[in-house]
């Protein structure tokens, strides 16, 4: 099977699949129109934006993390959600996502890009939700009609998702601007062109009204796998890498004579706390090290970093246990 | 403000800052490309296929000017000079002029005003108007529905500024809620009223300082919480019956609450901070559709059109930089009737 003929057909076929699966939806003739010049065209711009929206609306969901709230596109049956980077904060972070009808479920930030502000997460509860298609093919150009959506402001039931027309006005590496007015609360939601498909993720805005910045597809596209890995990719300015020595579990513990720590008081609130360790319970190992003395694990400790994982070897009354928890932040 | 850059991430309930706060990134890497201006979404080339709307602009709604500045604008609701207008942008209404389609009317008459809806009847010497049209056949208009506001406006020309309906129509409920504008002190089962506010409800019904609370709409009140029950269920402009004692004697007081942000003011959050000129009165509506049209708080008053010049409601309010309010048209036609009935009693 080394014919070179087959290898180039196959190559050949496998672009005609591709031209054929972007087909469904085609790209409306107004984007290549300098401006629309007649009510007919204001229509098909209208047209597009009713049919669209119902399932954009579905897909869009309002982060509720921390004091504040930003919002998320989820981009799979099983909840994978698009957002920002500075709405998930970090890698790890466990939160409430709510859909436009009300329905809230638990979700947990994966990886994100810090320099130019996108992140992944992930529905924790098992079940299938409501998604929007990616354009991983990047065809929105400059002067396109696009959509944005958004719990503006914090989750309004009766409100809704609130939605925003504009154009694409200026492209650049990993921004995309609009005229699409943003505001608090919008940010990690989606842009969307007219077939419904998503270009791009909301991020920041000047204090001009005009000056809508956001993160587009083919950004997330070319770090997808670290997204979903759960890596901290890039140095900033949109989230800020957990430093080392800065990681924090939220125990007091004794040495014990026949090796291991005793846990002798658990933080209010802290990791520890929310993990389930209780006074009493008596520390084997960490991440598989056995323990010997309080200065050995604070020496461990100081090698973690806030939404490190760990893994705590406990000797309880019923017996041996691993809990796994985040450390947080110092 | 041109170089700071908002995050635009928001505080749920208070809507304060948060940490998340960007200053200035990177300036324009070369290379980048721009649109142009014209051809944005509300540049003068895509205005231009509006242009049938603009002419219903032209004749049917009003520009409202104190001297030369423009302080509203207004909605032709007869042919015969009757307007609507935002109240609260109009002051005490006194040495305005009016201008619809190309012709200028001195003093306006001030004939009434609806502080629910925030809402003033104007009305000019005219004959042959061309009122608006309402939609009233139609359902609440459903997002994504093209619609046309006044934008900026020249002594001959109204233009206009487009955007779409954005989301639910409903009510939209007074900030900080609903009070009678006091301030109490509760003590031995006895609420008394230590200070009554400039221009509050409870001013205007007469109240005093010293006056000792009975009950409020029937029910005896002892303290705050049994008032606080009370006024829960109430919105602005409600009328609610108060029983006091006044030196020894029994009155009975009726008093209109009033918004305890348009009393009090409020504390700019920062999304307020990136909103631009926002209307001061943008709460505390009975309801109202929500559109995208990007406005500054002196362009509210004006119809909101559909791409066939039929007028969806009444601008009422620019809440914060991606909200814009409009009053429907139902509502809007039942303001108007009830207003310009009373008016010409």
């Amino acid at each position: 099977m080394t014919d070179p003929s087959i290898a180039a057909m196959f190559g050949i076929f496998s672009i005609l699949l591709l031209a054929t699966a972007g087909a469904d939806s085609k790209r409306p003739y107004i984007n290549d129109k300098k401006a629309p010049d007649s009510r007919h065209d204001l229509e098909v711009i209208e047209k597009h934006l009713i049919e669209a929206l119902p399932a954009s609306r579905q897909a869009t969901v309002c982060i509720e993390l921390g004091e504040g709230s930003g919002s998320g596109v989820v981009v799979s049956k099983d909840g994978l959600i698009l957002s920002a980077a500075h709405v998930t904060g970090g890698v790890g972070r466990e939160f409430t996502v709510i859909f436009e009808d009300g329905k809230k479920v638990k979700a947990e930030s994966l990886g994100l890009v810090a320099n130019s502000d996108c992140a992944m997460a992930r529905i924790t509860e098992e079940g299938t939700y409501p998604f929007v298609e990616v354009d991983r093919g990047d065809t929105t150009k400059l002067g396109d009609w696009v959509y944005a959506l958004g719990h503006s402001g914090g989750f309004d039931k009766e409100r809704g998702v609130v939605v925003r027309l504009g154009r694409v006005v200026q492209v650049k590496n990993d921004t995309v601007q609009s005229d699409c007015s943003l505001i608090g609360g919008d940010s990690g939601g989606p842009l969307f062109d007219l077939n419904g498909k998503l270009v791009a993720i909301h991020s920041r805005v000047d204090g001009s009204v005009q000056v809508n910045l956001h993160v587009p597809m083919r950004e997330f596209v070319k770090n997808w796998e670290g997204l979903e890995n759960g890596e901290f990719i890039g140095e900033g300015p949109f989230a800020k890498k957990p430093e080392k020595g800065k990681g924090f579990l939220g125990i007091g513990t004794e040495s014990r004579k026949e090796g291991g720590l005793t846990i002798e008081k658990v933080g209010r609130e802290s990791p520890a706390e929310k993990a389930g360790l209780k006074s009493g319970d008596i520390l084997l190992k960490l991440d598989g090290i056995e323990l010997s003395s309080k200065d050995q694990l604070s020496d461990l400790l100081k090698e973690k970093a806030p939404d490190d994982r760990v893994a705590l070897e406990l000797l309880r009354d019923d017996g041996p246990e691993i809990l796994t928890l985040r450390l947080g932040e110092r | 403000m041109t170089d700071r850059k908002f995050s635009p991430y928001d505080s749920v309930n208070a809507r304060t800052s948060i940490s998340a706060f960007l200053i200035a990134t990177a300036p324009l890497a070369s290379g980048s490309q721009t649109l142009e201006w014209t051809y944005r979404t509300n540049g003068p080339e895509v205005k231009s296929s509006f242009e049938s709307v603009r002419t219903v602009l032209q004749s049917s709604s009003a520009v409202i000017k104190r001297g030369r500045k423009e302080i509203s604008y207004g909605t032709v609701m007869t042919p015969d000079g009757f307007i609507l207008t935002k109240a609260s942008e109009i002051g005490d209404g006194l040495g305005l002029s009016i201008i619809v389609d190309t012709q200028t009317y001195k003093n306006p008459v001030v004939l009434d005003t609806d502080p629910g809806w925030d809402v003033a009847l104007l009305k000019i010497e005219a004959t042959g108007l061309r009122p608006v049209e309402l939609a009233l056949d139609m359902p609440d208009p459903q997002r994504g529905v093209w619609v046309v506001a006044n934008g900026s406006t020249s002594r001959r020309l109204r233009r206009p500024q487009v955007g779409i309906i954005a989301a639910n129509a409903r009510e939209i409920l007074p900030a900080g809620g609903a009070v009678l504008g006091v301030t109490l002190e509760s003590s031995d089962d006895r609420l008394r009223v230590t200070e009554v506010h400039e221009s509050s409800g409870a001013e205007i019904a007469g109240m005093k300082a010293g006056d000792v609370i009975l009950s409020a709409a029937g029910k005896s009140i002892k303290d705050r919480d049994e008032l606080s029950k009370v006024m829960e269920k109430l919105r602005v402009n409600d009328d609610l019956t108060l029983r006091v004692e006044r030196d020894g004697e029994e009155i009975e007081l009726s008093i209109r609450l009033s918004g305890r942000v348009d009393l009090f003011g409020e504390d700019v959050s920062r999304n307020d901070m990136m909103s631009g000129r926002y209307s001061a009165r943008r709460s505390g509506f009975p309801r109202v559709i929500q559109h995208d049209i990007i406005a500054n708080n002196t362009d509210m008053g004006g119809p909101l059109l559909d791409l066939s010049g039929r007028c969806l409601g009444m601008n009422i309010a620019r809440a914060s930089r991606c909200e814009t309010y409009a009053i429907p048209a139902g509502d809007l036609r039942s303001l108007a009737d009830r207003l310009i009935t009373q008016a010409t009693k």
